[in-house]
């Protein structure tokens, strides 16, 4: 029996899951780069960890602050621009990349830039950024859904999934064969897509989750697979590693915020 | 003495000269060690009707924007305070309907200024984003914002940008020397791009070092001094943000911003403090330091780890030897001069 975890450290090893030896990773901020630092350490020694903003081949020592955090690591092996580093894409360099969710329907199309009206927002969300580029030509785009939402329609249609499912994507002619969403983790479930019809299913639960509270948050009748399983506990190594690299990972951002602000006070008065 | 080929001078100086009202202005900095200073200082002389152009809009984008100074914004990526329950200066902005905003990729974008960067008239883009909203939903741009044109070799259909060349580029980096040759390094991003892509440049520092230094680094220049039109040296130029090798992000200072930027009234009190009430970045850090001491500013300074020098030695450096001999034709000086002489080749 492993020792206790908790929800976050199980949701960055899941990701980190996603990450294989040899590969060539664009990571996104967040989640996804404490994953890729858990993956280089643990499983992945050979993987080269990349950022859009042209830093390439690092090794995190901290988790990083954004997509540009050169002060997170001790120099680097490549420094390109941020326009070489979405054609190495372009032409196929790049095994997997993460990227963060707002709203999702069920072929994986993603809603990053606005809820309600484009021009007179409900809510801003932050935009594009790199999201609309690697998920096209990347040859496999994992999901972080932390706060996000499973929809019908998007509001605003930012990044391509596999558009109306099974092989429209492929038949646009605007992707390389194969590309698209792979997986998709919420704070309750890991997704997969069907090889045929490209619709998302539910394919591990999070312990003390059920079925029921997954369905609860998604608007079509989502299937589940026939072999569901529970999200696997981290081991002890897992768990130390997120604890020693990434504290504030492991609290979850709504505890660390707190923690941290109550500090912020106590420096201000001293 | 006045030296003429000095462009130093003080941030407020650049700003007046450089920057005017109805400008595009482009924040060369991208998600790192922004233009802090150089954006006060735009707000502190109240220039209105900006077209902006910023890669990744933080803190940056938001005091700008709040401040009035912003028409129209192009980007990628907006920063929100305060999660779902909290907001932004552009969103307010958008709602108010005094900010118009045109949406692109990173790379859409960075091409936009690559194009301009080297003179083109568009660029091509990665085709994917036709079936998404980006493409459909247009703003101020309009037909413009995209077309799609057909590759005279494949056949195929090509997304293009059309190039963006702003009328001035603000931009921090971490040494220049007086003449303007402008080093950076670290997370590129898309600094050169749209630095080179704009008709006018205003560099601030953390440091001004000597020309040599310069020359025996030539790698780290991202924008030659012939394109350069003013320098300003501002230590903590990019507070509360960081800049690589001088100092990290400021949480704190961060902390402080974010838990204002979330309402128009939060934000206007952050500025009056931050930004309208320091006239200049000496005066922020006078504050800065007066207000909570200089513990957090001296735990964020970077400890050094140099790169290695490369070497841009050579065997020598005059065509005459040790012994006053030309290196190829073996003659010194006078004996050179008589042959040019015996051969008729001297013009009396």
């Amino acid at each position: 029996m492993s020792k206790p975890y908790t929800l976050q450290e199980l949701l960055v090893i899941a990701v980190a899951k996603e990450i294989h030896d040899h590969e060539n990773v664009i990571l996104g901020v967040g989640l996804p780069t404490t994953a890729g630092a858990v993956a280089k350490a643990l499983y992945a020694p050979n993987a080269t960890l990349m950022m859009e903003s042209g830093i390439i081949d690092f090794e995190p020592l901290l988790p990083l602050n954004h997509i540009a955090d050169a002060h997170s690591c001790r120099g680097f092996s490549y420094a390109t621009d941020l326009f070489s580093a979405f054609t190495m894409t372009y032409r196929g360099f790049v095994d997997v990349c993460f990227l963060g969710v707002g709203q999702v329907d069920k072929y994986g199309n993603l809603n990053t830039t606005a809820i309600g009206d484009y021009y007179k927002p409900t809510m801003r969300l932050p935009g594009s950024g790199g999201a609309a580029d690697f998920i096209s030509y990347a040859k496999r785009t994992v999901l972080t859904m932390l706060g996000g939402n499973f929809v019908n329609k998007l509001d605003y249609f930012t990044s391509p999934g596999y558009l109306e499912g099974g092989d429209s994507r492929d038949n646009t002619g605007l992707f390389p064969k194969g590309t698209g969403p792979t997986m998709l983790l919420s704070t309750k479930g890991l997704f997969r897509f069907d090889p045929v019809t490209k619709e998302m299913y539910l394919a591990q639960i999070h312990p003390r989750v059920t079925v029921e509270d997954v369905k609860k948050d998604v608007p079509w009748d989502l299937k589940i697979a026939p072999d569901l399983s529970e999200t696997p506990h981290p081991t002890d190594e897992e768990i130390d590693f997120i604890r020693c690299f990434a504290p504030a990972m492991s609290a979850g951002r709504e505890l660390s915020m707190e923690l941290t602000i109550v500090n912020m006070m106590k420096m201000l008065k001293a | 003495m006045v030296d003429v080929n000095s462009k130093i001078m003080s941030a407020k100086e650049a700003i007046n000269r450089f920057v005017r009202d109805g400008d595009a202005l482009v924040i060369g900095n991208y998600t790192v060690g922004s233009c802090a200073e150089l954006v006060y200082e735009v707000i502190r002389q109240g220039r209105k009707g900006l077209t902006l152009y910023s890669q990744s809009g933080i803190f940056d984008v938001e005091t700008i924007v709040g401040a009035g100074c912003v028409d129209r914004l192009v980007t990628t990526y907006c920063l929100r305070a305060g999660g779902k329950k909290g907001g932004s200066a552009v969103e307010r902005a958008l709602n108010a309907g005094t900010l118009e905003i045109e949406d692109y990729t990173n790379f859409q974008y960075n091409a936009r200024l690559m194009a301009g960067m080297h003179g083109f008239s568009y660029i091509q883009v990665l085709e994917g984003a036709m079936v998404t909203d980006l493409f459909k939903k247009r703003s101020f741009m309009g037909e413009d914002k995209f077309r799609v044109i057909k590759c005279p070799y494949t056949g195929k259909d090509h997304l293009t940008v059309p190039a963006a060349n702003p009328d001035v580029c603000i931009v921090h980096v971490q040494r220049a020397d007086k003449f303007g040759n402008a080093q950076y390094w670290g997370a590129l991003g898309s600094v050169a791009a749209a630095a080179l892509a704009s008709k006018r440049i205003v560099v601030s520092c953390e440091e001004i070092v000597e020309h040599d230094v310069i020359q025996s680094s030539p790698h780290l220049t991202l924008i030659p001094a012939y394109r350069v039109d003013a320098v300003i040296e501002v230590p903590w130029g990019a507070n509360p943000t960081e800049v690589l090798g001088y100092y990290n992000m400021d949480m704190f200072m961060y902390g402080l911003f974010m838990m204002s930027d979330a309402t128009a009234d939060g934000l206007k009190a952050w500025m009056d403090e931050w930004v309208f009430g320091c006239e200049n970045r000496a005066a922020y850090i006078d504050h800065y330091i007066q207000k909570f001491g200089s513990k957090m500013l001296d735990g964020i300074r970077a400890k050094a780890f140099y790169s290695a020098p490369a070497n841009y030695g050579s065997a020598f450096t005059s065509r005459w030897d040790r012994e006053g001999k030309e290196r190829n034709m073996g003659m010194t000086l006078p004996e050179f001069e008589q042959t040019l002489k015996e051969r008729g080749k001297l013009y009396e």
